[in-house]
C-alpha cells in the first residue's frame, strides 16, 4: 500500500472532518430567539417551499413589529430539504449546530415525516404548517404539532361543500350524486381523494362512478380518461390536479365537449395556482377550489384581533408580490402566528410546558390569519372545524371567495356549469 | 360496470377519437426519438442526455415566447442551427474522446452530462414549472365528431416531414451514404478514406438539432421544468428499441405502438398504469426481440 | 493476518477512524454524516460487485434499495414484526429480483442492459405507488422509531457501528472478489467475455451471481436507510437519481477496487452535506451547482481517470516503482 495511498486518505480526511466540524451556525445573539426553517429550496417542490419561506419571512418581520416572540427578536436557521434523505440530515444540523428548539416547515408529506422523526429523537418541537399526510399525527411523536388540517381534512371540506352547498342548488338529494374521482397520483393527491371517497361514500351515500389516479409528469393527453367518464356521465368530478394536468382536462373536455355539473379541486396546486387562470382566461370560470381565503372574504366576519392581523398580513404580502395571499403564504404564515401566540402563553420553549400552552388555546373560528379558529387534539392536530377551509371559484380570471357564505359578499355561479361556450 | 369492456354502438363510437388520439400522440413521440434513431443508429452510443436536450429546447421556446412573445412555430426556425451548433460543441467536447471507448465510459459521460445539464437548467432557471401557451394551444380542428388539437397535429406533421426527410438524407445524399457505410462498419469505412469523426460529428449535431426541435415544438404540451427530460428519455429509447437499432421508419412505427399502447392501456386500465405498459412492453421486447420488431435479429449483440 | 492489514493500510485506517471516531465525537450532525457516508459507500461497494467486478454496469440498483426498504418498512407497519425479519425478506425479493436482471445482463449488452434496469427500478416505482391498499401507494411509510437492538432504533453512535459493520461486510466482500478464483474469473468475464467462456468459465452463472450477490446486499442496505431516516417513499427509493449515485460514487473512487466506492462516497457526500448546509436559505439555488460538479467530474473522471481516485494512487505507485 503506497504511501501516496495513505497520504491521499489522511487528506481526504482532514478535510472531510474539517468541513464537518467548521460548520457550526451563528450563534444567536442574546436579543434574538432563532427557531429552525426546513424547507424545500431546491429540487422539485422548490416552487413551494420558496413562497412558504416568502409567507414565514413576512409573518416573522409582522411578529417582530409587536415585539416578537418572549421578548425577543425571532430569528430563522434556514434549511433546505430536497429529499427526505436531506431533510434529516438538515434537520440534524439545524439542531446540533444552529442549536434550535422549535424546527417548522415543511410543505411536503416525504419530507415532514423524516424531519419530525430526528426532532423528536432529541426532544425538539416540530411545527409543521403545510404537509398533509394523515399519519403525521400518529405515530406516537409527543412534539410533534401541525396547524393545517391534513388531507383527510381537504376531502372533509370538498364533501361538505359537494352534499351542503351544490347538492341542493342542484336540486339533488345528497345520495343521488354521481361522483368522479380523477386525480394525480403524489401522496397529496391520494390522501385528499381517499379522505373525499370515504366522506361521500359513508356519510352521504354518494355514487362514485370512477376513480382514477394518473402521474401527472407524464400525462400528455387525457382524451382516452374523457371519453370514459363522457359515457360515465357523472353530475360532479372531483379532480385534484398538481399543475398542467389541470389545464389539460379542462381544455380537453372543452374539445371533446364532455358536460358536467361542477368540478371541485382542493388546495393551491393545480386549478387552485393562479397559472390555471393565466393559462385559460375566461375558459376557466366555473371551477372551484378548496382553499385559504381569496378576494371577497369579509373581514368583518373576523373577530377583531384576527382582522387587524389578517389586514396587516395581506398588505404585506401585497406589497411584497404585487398580489393577494397565496394557499403557500398563508398555510406558512399562519402556523408562524399561531406559533407565536402559543409562546405567548408558555414564555418558554421547553417541549413539557410548550405542549401545556398548545393544548390550552382555544380560540374560535375568525381568530386569526386566513380566518382559522384553535384547538388541538391530543395527538397535535389543529381541529377541522377551527381551521376553516373556504371554496374559491375561477370567475374572469380570478379565483375569488364563494362559501361559506357567511364569510363572503361573493357568490358562486353557474351551478350547473353551462355549455362551455355559456359561462360569462 | 366499466363501459370500456363492453362492446357497442357507444364504443364503436368512441375508437375513432382513441384512434386519433393514438396517432397523434405517436406524432409527438416520433418528434422526439428521430433525433435519438439517428445518433443511436450511426453512433451506436446511446446517449443518456437526450432527455435534457428536448429539456433544453423546451426552455428556449419558453423564454423566446415569455421575453420577445414569439411563437415556438417561429422559434423552430432558429432552434434548429442553434441546437446544430450545440451538437457540435458537446460532440467536440464530450462525445468524441468517447466514441471508441468501452460501453461504461459511453454510459457514464452522457449520464454526467445528463446530471450537468439538468443542475445547470435548475441553477439558472429555477425548479419552478414554466408554460408556453400560445394562442393556437386551445384551437381544435374538427372533423364531424371527432377534434384535433392543432398543436399536436402541427407536432405530428412535423415529426413526420422531419422524419422522411432524414430517410430521403440518408438514403439518396452522398452524405447519407456515407454516414450509413460508417454505421454498417467503422473500420470499413475509415479504410475506404472516410473520416468518419466528421461523419460522427455530423450525425450527431443533426440528432441534437432534431431534439432541441422537438421540444421547442413539444413545450406547450407539457410543463417545462430542469427535470423534464427524464420522462421522454425512457419513452424514446422505447420507440428506438422497438423500431430496430437506428431504422428511421422502424421508429416512427414504433412510436405508434407506444402510443396505442399507452392509449389503449390508459382506456382499458385507467391511466395510472399507462407507463407500466410500455416499461413492459421495452423489457419484454428486449428480453425477446433486442434488434426491434424491424430490425435484424443478433444486431443487438454486434457492433453495438 | 498482518500482511493482509498491511496491504489494506488505506481501509485499516478508513475504517479504523470510522470505529474510534463516535468515541471521541458526540456532536449528532457529525455522527449522522458519517452514517450516511458509511452507508452510501456500503451501496456503492454492493453495486461495485456488480459494476465493477462483473462489469454488468446497472442504473436500476435502486430497484433492490427500495425492495428493502420496502420490505423492512411493511414487515414494521403492515406485519408488526421486526425490520431484521423485513431486511431477509427483502434480502430473498431482492434475490429473485436479481435473478430477473441476471437474466437480463445475459441477454443484453452494455448500454441496453443499462436501459433494461432503468426500467426495471420504474416498473416498480409505478407499481408500488398504485399499490395503495398494501403499500400506502404514493404516501409513503413512515417508519416508527422505536429504541432498541432488535428493533433497529439505535442512537446515533449506534447507527455508527451498524452502518459500520455494513460497510465491512461489503468491503469484505469486495476483497474477497479480488482475491479469489471466483473474483478471477470474474475479472475474465469483464475483461473479455467470448474469451472466458472459450476458456471455459461459466459466465454466465457468474454474472448472475454476481448481480444477485450485488442485489442482496443492497437491499440490506435499502432496509437500514428504512430505520435510520424513518420514512419509505416510492418516488425517492426507486429513483433513478439514487441508482446513479450508487454508480457515481463508486467511479470517482475507483471502479472496481475495493476502497474505490468509499473513497468516492467520502468525497461527494461529505461535498454535498457541506454545499447544502452552507448554501441554505441564502442563495439556495446555488446548491445545484454540486450536481454540476459531480456530473462534470463524472465525464472527465471516466475518461482520463478511469480508475478513479484509487486509480492515480496505483499510477503514481507504477511511477514510483519504475523511478
Amino acid at each position: 500500500m503506497p504511501r501516496f495511498m495513505f497520504a491521499l486518505v489522511v487528506a481526504v480526511l482532514a478535510v472531510v472532518v474539517g468541513g464537518e466540524l467548521a460548520l457550526v451556525g451563528g450563534q444567536a445573539t442574546s436579543g434574538e430567539y432563532k427557531i429552525g426553517v426546513l424547507e424545500p429550496i431546491t429540487g422539485p417542490l422548490a416552487f413551494e417551499g420558496k413562497r412558504h419561506v416568502l409567507g414565514l419571512e413576512i409573518v416573522r418581520d409582522l411578529i417582530n413589529q409587536r415585539g416578537g416572540v418572549m421578548g425577543k427578536k425571532l430569528v430563522f436557521a434556514m434549511a433546505d430539504a430536497t429529499d427526505p434523505t436531506a431533510a434529516a440530515s438538515e434537520a440534524n444540523r439545524l439542531i446540533t449546530r444552529e442549536g434550535v428548539k422549535i424546527i417548522t416547515g415543511t410543505f411536503s408529506s416525504r419530507l415532514c415525516g423524516a424531519a419530525s422523526e430526528v426532532a423528536a429523537r432529541h426532544d425538539v418541537i416540530y411545527w409543521e404548517s403545510s404537509c398533509v399526510d394523515p399519519r403525521f399525527n400518529k405515530r406516537g411523536l409527543k412534539h410533534v404539532y401541525r396547524t393545517e388540517i391534513d388531507a383527510t381534512g381537504f376531502g372533509w371540506y370538498n364533501i361538505e361543500f359537494i352534499a351542503k352547498h351544490l347538492a341542493p342548488r342542484l336540486n339533488l338529494k345528497p345520495n343521488q350524486i354521481k361522483i368522479a374521482f380523477l386525480s394525480e397520483d403524489s401522496s397529496y393527491g391520494q390522501g385528499v381523494t381517499e379522505s373525499a371517497r370515504q366522506r361521500a361514500k359513508s356519510e352521504f351515500g354518494m355514487q362514485e362512478v370512477m376513480l382514477e389516479y394518473y402521474n401527472w409528469q407524464t400525462l400528455n393527453d387525457m382524451t382516452p380518461t374523457i371519453l370514459k367518464m363522457k359515457q360515465l356521465n357523472p353530475d360532479v368530478v372531483h379532480h385534484i390536479s398538481f399543475s398542467n394536468d389541470g389545464v389539460l382536462f379542462w381544455r380537453q373536455s372543452k374539445e371533446q365537449n364532455f358536460l358536467f355539473k361542477a368540478l371541485v379541486h382542493a388546495g393551491a396546486t393545480g386549478y387552485g395556482g393562479s397559472d390555471f387562470g393565466k393559462a385559460l382566461g375566461n375558459d376557466a370560470n366555473g371551477v372551484f377550489a378548496l382553499l385559504e381565503p381569496g378576494p371577497g372574504f369579509r373581514l368583518e366576519a373576523l373577530k377583531p384581533e384576527g382582522q387587524q392581523i389578517e389586514k396587516a398580513f395581506r398588505d404585506a404580502v401585497q406589497k411584497e408580490t404585487g398580489s393577494y395571499p397565496l394557499g403557500a403564504h398563508q398555510l406558512a404564515g399562519s402556523g408562524l402566528w399561531l406559533l407565536k401566540l402559543v409562546l405567548d402563553k408558555a414564555q418558554s420553549d421547553d417541549p413539557e410546558k410548550f405542549r401545556a400552552a398548545v393544548m390550552s388555546l382555544d380560540l374560535p373560528v375568525g381568530s386569526m390569519i386566513n380566518g382559522w379558529g384553535v384547538k388541538f387534539s391530543e395527538l397535535g392536530q389543529n381541529a377541522n372545524d377551527r381551521v376553516q377551509h373556504y371554496m374559491l371559484q375561477w370567475q374572469n380570471g380570478q379565483l375569488v371567495t364563494v362559501w361559506p357564505e357567511e364569510f363572503t359578499t361573493l357568490r358562486a355561479k353557474w351551478i350547473p356549469l353551462p355549455a362551455w361556450d355559456q359561462r360569462k | 360496470m366499466d363501459p370500456a369492456t363492453g362492446l357497442g354502438p357507444a364504443q364503436i363510437g368512441v375508437l375513432v377519437p382513441l384512434a386519433v388520439a393514438t396517432i397523434l400522440l405517436g406524432g409527438i413521440y416520433a418528434l422526439i426519438s428521430v433525433g435519438l434513431t439517428l445518433i443511436f443508429g450511426i453512433m451506436r452510443v446511446v446517449n443518456f442526455a437526450h432527455g435534457e436536450f428536448l429539456m433544453l429546447g423546451m426552455y428556449l421556446a419558453f423564454w423566446a415566447y415569455f421575453v420577445f412573445t414569439v411563437d415556438p412555430y417561429f422559434v423552430v426556425v432558429v432552434a434548429i442551427p442553434l441546437f446544430f451548433v450545440v451538437g457540435l460543441v458537446v460532440y467536440g467536447l464530450v462525445m468524441r474522446g468517447v466514441i471508441r471507448a468501452s460501453h461504461n465510459v459511453q454510459i457514464f459521460t452522457t449520464v454526467g452530462l445528463s446530471t450537468v445539464l439538468q443542475n445547470v437548467a435548475l441553477v439558472a432557471w429555477s425548479g419552478d414549472f414554466r408554460f408556453v401557451r400560445p394562442w393556437h394551444l386551445s384551437t381544435v380542428v374538427r372533423a364531424g365528431a371527432t377534434t384535433f388539437n392543432l398543436t399536436q397535429v402541427v407536432a405530428s406533421v412535423i415529426a413526420v416531414t422531419l422524419t422522411l426527410a432524414l430517410v430521403a438524407f440518408m438514403k439518396w445524399t452522398h452524405a447519407g451514404r456515407v454516414m450509413r457505410a460508417t454505421a454498417q462498419d467503422r473500420d470499413a469505412a475509415t479504410l475506404m478514406g472516410i473520416d468518419t469523426d466528421r461523419v460522427y460529428r455530423l450525425s450527431f449535431a443533426i440528432g441534437i438539432a432534431a431534439v432541441g426541435a422537438a421540444g421547442v415544438l413539444v413545450a406547450p404540451l407539457y410543463s417545462v421544468y430542469p427535470t423534464a427530460g427524464l420522462q421522454f428519455v425512457l419513452i424514446s429509447y422505447v420507440v428506438v428499441v422497438l423500431g430496430g437499432l437506428g431504422d428511421m421508419l422502424g421508429a416512427m412505427l414504433g412510436s405508434l405502438i407506444v402510443a396505442a399502447v399507452e392509449v389503449a392501456g390508459s382506456y382499458l386500465f385507467g391511466a395510472a398504469w399507462k407507463e407500466i405498459f410500455y416499461f413492459l412492453l421495452f423489457i419484454l421486447v428486449l428480453l425477446f426481440r433486442p434488434a426491434g420488431l424491424f430490425g435484424q435479429r443478433g444486431a443487438e449483440t454486434l457492433g453495438v | 493476518m498482518l500482511g493482509l492489514l498491511r496491504a489494506r493500510r488505506g481501509a485499516v485506517i478508513l475504517f479504523g477512524l470510522a470505529a474510534v471516531v463516535p468515541l471521541a465525537v458526540r456532536d449528532a450532525y457529525f455522527l449522522d454524516s458519517l452514517v450516511l457516508i458509511l452507508l452510501w459507500g456500503a451501496l456503492s461497494a454492493a453495486w461495485n460487485v456488480a459494476g465493477g467486478y462483473a462489469g454488468q454496469v446497472s442504473i436500476g440498483h435502486a430497484s433492490f434499495f427500495g425492495i428493502g426498504a420496502y420490505s423492512a418498512a411493511l414487515m414494521v407497519t403492515r406485519f408488526g414484526r421486526g425490520p431484521w425479519l423485513g431486511m431477509l425478506v427483502g434480502v430473498v425479493l431482492s434475490i429473485g429480483a436479481g435473478f430477473i436482471i441476471g437474466f437480463l445482463s445475459n441477454r443484453l449488452k452494455g448500454p441496453y442492459f443499462a436501459l433494461s434496469t432503468i426500467a426495471f427500478s420504474q416498473v416498480l416505482l409505478i407499481g408500488v405507488s398504485r399499490w395503495r391498499g398494501f403499500t400506502s401507494g404514493a404516501e409513503g411509510i413512515p417508519v416508527p422509531f422505536r429504541p432498541g437492538f432488535l428493533t433497529l432504533g439505535l442512537g446515533h453512535v449506534g447507527w455508527v457501528y451498524m452502518a459500520l459493520a455494513m460497510a465491512l461486510i461489503c468491503f469484505a466482500v469486495e476483497v474477497y472478489l479480488e482475491r479469489s478464483r471466483v473474483g478471477y474469473q470474474l475479472a475474465g468475464v469483464r475483461e473479455d467475455e467470448d474469451a472466458a467462456e472459450a476458456l471455459g468459465i461459466p459466465t454466465r452463472r457468474l454474472k448472475v451471481v454476481a448481480v444477485t450477490l450485488s442485489a442482496a446486499l443492497t437491499s440490506v442496505c435499502g432496509s437500514l436507510w428504512a430505520q435510520y431516516i424513518g420514512f419509505v417513499d416510492p418516488t425517492y427509493v426507486f429513483s433513478v437519481d439514487l441508482s446513479v449515485r450508487f454508480a457515481l460514487n463508486t467511479i470517482i473512487g475507483g471502479m472496481g477496487t475495493a476502497l474505490g466506492p468509499f473513497l468516492g462516497s467520502i468525497l461527494i457526500t461529505s461535498l454535498e452535506t457541506y454545499l447544502r448546509a452552507t448554501f441554505s436559505g441564502v442563495k439556495a439555488g446555488f446548491t445545484g451547482i454540486y450536481l454540476i460538479i459531480y456530473g462534470t467530474a463524472l465525464i472527465l473522471v471516466v475518461r482520463f481517470v478511469p480508475e478513479g481516485l484509487a486509480g492515480i494512487a496505483a499510477r503514481l505507485r507504477v511511477r514510483r516503482a519504475h523511478a
